[in-house]
């Protein structure tokens, strides 16, 4: 405690704290505090998981059960259960849409993993005077708003944007604009730019714990610096990895802003679909099986994570 | 320690640029005088002038600004309950169950929570409101709001003034009320304050839930996007990039006092 001065001052008197009987109420609060019992630990828990229960997991249990119903005229529910929703997903129609998801997100993860590793190395072993800043730079970015973070992307390459603006007019290198707006790598590089913190910060998190003497006793033993990478610090850095590649590759497969405003609808993703069929052709029993397939990649990823983890644990990797 | 060989730091140098150039090329064109390009013509405050002579732009933020301190009031009440029991109680039933419950929302992605709470508020007959949106943003608010302040509590309990002052004859409710409540206070704020700054700058779950009447400051921005670049966007995207800077380190500031 280094502010213990300021610590004590918060105190006040302390013949203020008052030595006669305690009343009832007093009574009663105090045995909530102490939580001897069960039940004082599930008031005090109780309304946090209720407003849970009731907006977060109730919502998605309807939209489950939505998902097996039928879309009637005018956008109206038939309350009979179908599989249908999840048939025409797979259809030739739908399914393009739903690999493409599948590639720019596993496209994303890739590269965000192969740019954030280094950075996310050097930021854990070297740097040591100037981390606490770097990471706080860091934050700023993962806390952006994706809005502010796309347009801002609109403005460097937008048909009248800076690069643009400098290749055409300023240096007159080009005679007519590049498009750079609605195509694949536009939108995959959209994603890569907001989803990169949300990889290099797990992997900072584990990268930061491998101990330096591990790396040390292996050269030590003889082993060559890309030795030591692939038998310790890469093991040992895996579950940064997982956690990482998770936090990117499901976002962005839920992702519709940056299609929406970086690409067009040759590049709509999953998340797209989602936002389409429940704000413009009001089919939420369709929207809602798309939902669940991204409900079901997320449950998917999140057990293959503890998996990979247990196993890890197992191996002695910790 | 080992000195950063110059290749690394060049690479590190490379990402920050990569991460903070578009967000900086934004904030230089909206000083820009020019009304329709990105040429440099000058330097201008008429822009933020401008906005702030907008009647609709000040209600956007107004409702922004009501939005963001009722779902970080909320999430910070219920999380300091909730903080409390996780911190300090021994191990009860379903405290694991509660824990992983608590990280649904991180983890869910943002859409889901849009249709789902709509369709929630669609089917519960429930006029999607100025109160629904709090409500939904109390959803994503309370793990940051519940994770700061259990930090907290859980280094408090390390201290022995608790001890001390139950030593000196207070009851738990008083230890709390004059001890803890106090030492924790820094926490709870800043918790508050980082549910205020994800509250503020959310778009895609308010895109869903907020219905007609409703106007905050990124759904203004996007509707605005939607014609394309304007010296106007440029000034409420940088105004609402400082405010959540701003609320950030005001956020790291209160939780270092520890």
């Amino acid at each position: 405690m280094a502010r213990s001065e300021g610590d004590v001052a918060a105190l006040g008197p302390t013949e203020s704290l008052s030595r006669r009987e305690p009343g009832p109420f007093d009574r009663l609060l105090s045995s909530v505090l102490r939580g001897e019992r069960t039940w004082a630990s599930h008031l005090l828990v109780a309304p946090t998981s209720a407003w849970l229960v009731v907006f977060l997991l109730a919502p998605i249990l309807l939209i489950l059960i939505m998902s097996f119903t039928a879309r009637g005229p005018y956008g109206m529910l038939l309350w009979r259960f179908t599989t249908a929703n999840y048939v025409r997903a797979l259809t030739p129609a739908y399914l393009p849409i739903l690999l493409r998801s599948l590639g720019y997100a596993g496209a994303t993860t890739a590269l965000c993993l192969l740019l954030g590793y280094p950075f996310a190395y050097a930021l854990s072993f070297y740097f040591e005077e100037r981390r606490g800043m770097l990471i706080i730079l860091l934050m700023l970015p993962f806390w952006t708003s994706c809005l502010v973070a796309i347009y801002s992307w609109i403005i460097v390459l937008g048909r009248e944007g800076l690069v643009n603006e400098l290749l055409v007019h300023r240096f007159g290198l080009l005679s007519a604009p590049i498009q750079f707006l609605n195509r694949p790598a536009t939108v995959i590089g959209g994603l890569v730019y907001f989803y990169l913190p949300f990889m290099v910060l797990p992997l900072y998190g584990s990268l930061e714990k491998v101990p330096h003497s591990y790396i040390e006793a292996a050269k030590d033993l003889g082993a060559n610096p890309f030795q030591t990478f692939w038998r310790v610090t890469w093991p040992l850095s895996l579950p940064g990895v997982y956690a990482g590649s998770i936090l990117t590759f499901i976002p962005c497969v839920g992702d519709f802003l940056t299609a929406e405003f970086l690409g067009g609808p040759r590049t709509y993703l999953l998340g797209n679909l989602i936002q389409n069929q429940f704000q413009m052709a009001q089919d939420w029993p369709f929207g809602s099986a798309m939902a669940m397939i991204l409900v079901a990649l997320l449950a998917g990823g999140l057990l293959l994570y503890q998996r990979l983890e247990r196993q890890g644990v197992e191996a002695g990797r910790v | 320690m080992r000195r950063a060989p110059g290749w690394l730091k060049a690479y590190c140098g490379g990402i920050y640029t990569f991460l903070y150039l578009p967000m900086g090329v934004m904030m230089a064109f909206s000083f820009n005088s020019a009304h329709r390009n990105v040429a440099w013509a000058g330097f201008t405050f008429r822009w933020y002038v401008k906005l702030f002579h907008d009647a609709q732009w000040a209600q956007a933020l107004g409702t922004s600004l009501e939005l963001a301190v009722s779902a970080a009031v909320i999430s910070a009440a219920l999380g300091l309950l909730a903080s409390y029991a996780m911190a300090r109680h021994s191990d009860f039933r379903g405290k694991r169950a509660y824990a992983s419950l608590l990280n649904v929302p991180m983890m869910m992605p943002e859409v889901i929570l849009g249709v789902g709470l709509l369709t929630f508020f669609v089917r519960a007959h429930l006029r999607l409101s100025f109160w629904t949106l709090v409500v939904s943003h109390v959803v994503f608010c309370l793990p940051y709001a519940t994770g700061t302040i259990r930090a907290r509590l859980m280094s408090l309990k390390q201290s022995s003034f608790e001890e001390a002052a139950m030593d000196l004859g207070a009851t738990e409710w008083q230890a709390f009320k004059r001890v803890t409540f106090p030492l924790a206070w820094p926490a709870i704020f800043s918790g508050a304050v980082l549910a205020f700054t994800v509250s503020f700058e959310d778009f895609v779950t308010t895109f869903f839930v907020a219905g007609i009447g409703t106007v905050t400051m990124p759904i203004k921005i996007y509707s605005m996007m939607k014609f394309g670049i304007t010296p106007e966007v440029n000034a409420l995207a940088t105004l609402l990039l400082l405010l959540t800077a701003a609320g950030l380190l005001a956020h790291y500031l209160l939780a270092g006092e520890r």
